[in-house]
């Protein structure tokens, strides 16, 4: 409909205006085929209002990798979500932005956006439009407005040229500038791991040991890492005694509700073994430190999960040989297609 | 999609003109005609005149010099006598109202003529806005930055911006208040008012009515709930900050009762320049 519209749009506007401005209207911009995999459940954001368009999704990603994005030009998104660890920040436990600061959180990995409900550790963002707008105006990462990006981009030509293929409005605006971005993070979805192959029948091979890992998690870890984006995208207290000096309260950050107090969003497991260091503040360096908390480190809270308080018993009992089965099994959860995908990638 | 409505409108836009050209009538009402109509927020506290650094003390006991009060309207509706409504395009339907800058006035331009007796809005951006983003084509998202209605730590609108500085029984030195009412990921603070106009709002192509709203800050705090800035001080007691929690839901109800339409300017021309 929207191609048909924009085939008429462009032949009247080659009619009227002679051949002067032909080069604008050389390219049609097509939807992009977007196939939900067989074994995700589906998604949670609407994303009808915005579908992803060859040119829209292209934009996104020169923007995405665009250091013009911050006040002083050199930190992109891409700055603290890097394609090689699944979009996280390599090496850092809580990010650094702008001007070397340091921010209260640890950078999570940015895949499968538009099959979860709820952004940043503490919810702050439900949207897949509008949660740029956090890291852009956060001081200690971008501390950019979207006006000003606007106007800088305004000022570069190919820019123009590429949000005017992009949106039927062809404005270089804020909202398109969200737009995009969203189109981007809509189009990175990692769904092709060994496990994804594993539980699809597409040749996927288990070990032993995986398997036994498989079933372990089953058990003991996916009542809150859930289905196979390995989040609930519920807000939840895992046990984690909170860190003195960043006094992080998670959850009621952004709700005002002390029930909300030390509770962060499940993250999802996928590519996990590429992700460390792990938790909102980046404090287990090892997969091997995470089920350590799990089995010995859960600590009695006022907001701690029940599913870790069974009668009084903290935590989760698990024998080490179960933890290394567990750990391998999370391994298969790398996701080599995509941290390769050249696609998601843009040399700037 | 949109480019059809838009042509269609074109068309019925073309159509009217001719209409109306042998249309002497004022009264009646042509169907398929068009014409504008504006409201006019005249912001108030509990009676007097809001006065941009004024202090007024409210029944809780606490005196509040106004800095700052800014708000959104969104998702305007006329409604007819028979209960049949009129929407105001929902794309062009979100407002901003900043008393300190003389922004008063809310001007609908192509409202289908018609004989009004209601009128309902928003306060703040409804759900479904938010999530659509900025997908409608007017960037509502600067204009709001631009009058300090916008949350950037978390994302989306303030629906109200409420600020000063305070004084209570219990301390003598003025603190700073800040009241951002808005919804976040928890809670859907957007609340929608429904008004009674006291007199016919006659929409013509060449009658514009001018709704006189009259708009009362002090509920927000001292209304059906009352909340006390003091009760709200941050960890060193130096500020006060309602953000969050609670207290929104509680200003949200307290905002049903913000509204009164206090009468209705019929005729030509603009009313409140
Ligand atoms: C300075 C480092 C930094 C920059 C630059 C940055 N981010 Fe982030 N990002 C983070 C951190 C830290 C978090 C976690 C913050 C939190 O939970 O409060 C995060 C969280 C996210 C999330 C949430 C993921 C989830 O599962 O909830 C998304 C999506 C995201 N960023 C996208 C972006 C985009 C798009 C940009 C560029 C406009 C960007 N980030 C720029 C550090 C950064
Ligand atoms: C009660 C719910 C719950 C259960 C059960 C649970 N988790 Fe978690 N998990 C969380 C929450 C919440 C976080 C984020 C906590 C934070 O950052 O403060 C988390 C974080 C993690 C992380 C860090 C991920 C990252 O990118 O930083 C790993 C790894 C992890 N969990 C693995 C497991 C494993 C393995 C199990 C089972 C042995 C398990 N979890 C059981 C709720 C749970």
């Amino acid at each position: 409909m929207k191609n048909v519209l924009l085939a008429v749009l462009s032949f009247l506007l080659l009619l009227s205006c002679g051949n002067d401005d032909a080069d604008l209207y050389e390219e049609i911009n097509e939807q992009l085929e977007l196939n939900v995999p067989a074994n995700f459940p589906p998604m949670a954001q609407d994303i009808s209002y915005n579908y992803p368009t060859q040119k829209g999704f292209e934009l996104g990603r020169k923007l995405f990798y665009d250091g013009r994005l911050s006040a002083d030009n050199a930190i992109s998104c891409s700055f603290c979500h890097e394609q090689a660890t699944a979009f996280t920040h390599h090496g850092h436990q809580l990010s650094h932005g702008i001007n070397n600061l340091e921010g209260i959180r640890n950078a999570p990995a940015v895949q499968n956006m538009a099959f979860q409900s709820e952004y940043f550790y503490d919810g702050a963002s439900n949207s897949i439009e509008m949660l740029s707008i956090a890291p852009i105006h956060n001081p200690v990462e971008m501390n950019e407005t979207l006006e000003g990006i606007v106007a800088k981009l305004k000022q570069d030509k190919e820019y123009v040229r590429l949000f005017k293929q992009a949106f039927e409005d062809q404005q270089v605006s804020s909202g398109n500038v969200l737009k995009a971005l969203a189109q981007f993070m809509t189009m990175i979805v990692s769904a092709n791991s060994r496990y994804d192959k594993y539980v699809r029948n597409e040749g996927g091979v288990f070990s032993q040991q995986e398997l036994l890992g498989m079933q372990l998690f089953q058990q003991k870890c996916a009542s809150c890492h859930k289905t196979d984006l390995f989040t609930d995208s519920a807000f939840r207290n895992n046990g984690l005694p909170p860190n003195p000096n960043l006094n992080d309260k998670g959850r009621e950050v952004v709700t005002g509700f002390e029930t909300d107090r030390y509770k962060f969003k499940v993250p999802s497991l996928r590519n996990v073994a590429l992700t460390a260091p792990y938790m909102h503040d980046g404090r287990f360096g090892s997969l091997e430190s995470v089920l350590n908390h799990y089995s010995n480190g859960v600590r009695q809270n006022e907001t701690l999960d029940p599913i870790l308080n069974q009668n009084g018993t903290l935590g989760l009992s698990i024998t080490q040989e179960e933890k290394d089965a567990i750990i391998a099994f999370l391994k298969t959860l790398t996701d080599e297609e995509y941290i390769n995908n050249p696609l998601f990638y843009y040399k700037t | 999609m949109k480019f059809q409505i838009k042509y269609f409108a074109a068309v019925l836009a073309a159509v009217s003109l001719f209409v109306s050209c042998n249309n002497d009538d004022d009264s009646a009402i042509v169907e398929g005609t068009h014409g504008d109509a504006e409201l006019f927020f005249d912001n108030g506290v509990a009676g007097d005149a809001l006065i941009i650094g004024n202090t007024y003390t409210n029944s809780n006991g606490e005196s509040l010099t106004i800095n700052r009060f800014n708000y959104i309207i969104s998702n305007v509706v006329l409604i007819r006598e028979d209960g049949t409504e009129y929407i105001y395009p929902k794309e062009e339907s979100y407002f901003v109202i900043n008393h300190a800058d003389e922004l008063q006035t809310v001007h609908l331009e192509g409202v289908a003529a018609g004989d009004y007796k209601k009128i309902r809005f928003g306060i703040g951006v409804d759900q479904q806005r938010y999530l659509q983003g900025e997908t409608a084509q007017q960037s509502f998202w600067d204009l709001a930055a631009a009058n300090d209605l916008t949350w950037t730590w978390s994302t989306g609108y303030r629906f109200i911006n409420f600020e000063g500085a305070f004084t209570s029984t219990a301390g003598t030195e003025a603190k700073p208040f800040q009241v951002h009412q808005g919804s976040n990921t928890a809670t859907d603070n957007y609340r929608e008012v429904t008004l009674d106009l006291p007199t016919t709002a006659r929409v013509r192509e060449n009658e514009q009515p001018s709704i006189h709203i009259k708009t009362d800050i002090n509920v927000l705090l001292d209304g059906d709930t009352k909340i006390l800035l003091q009760n709200n001080l941050n960890g060193a007691g130096t500020a006060a900050a309602i953000m969050g929690g609670q207290n929104l839901i509680d200003i949200a109800a307290n905002s049903l009762k913000m509204f009164t339409v206090d009468h209705v300017h019929n005729g030509a021309g603009s009313h409140h320049e």
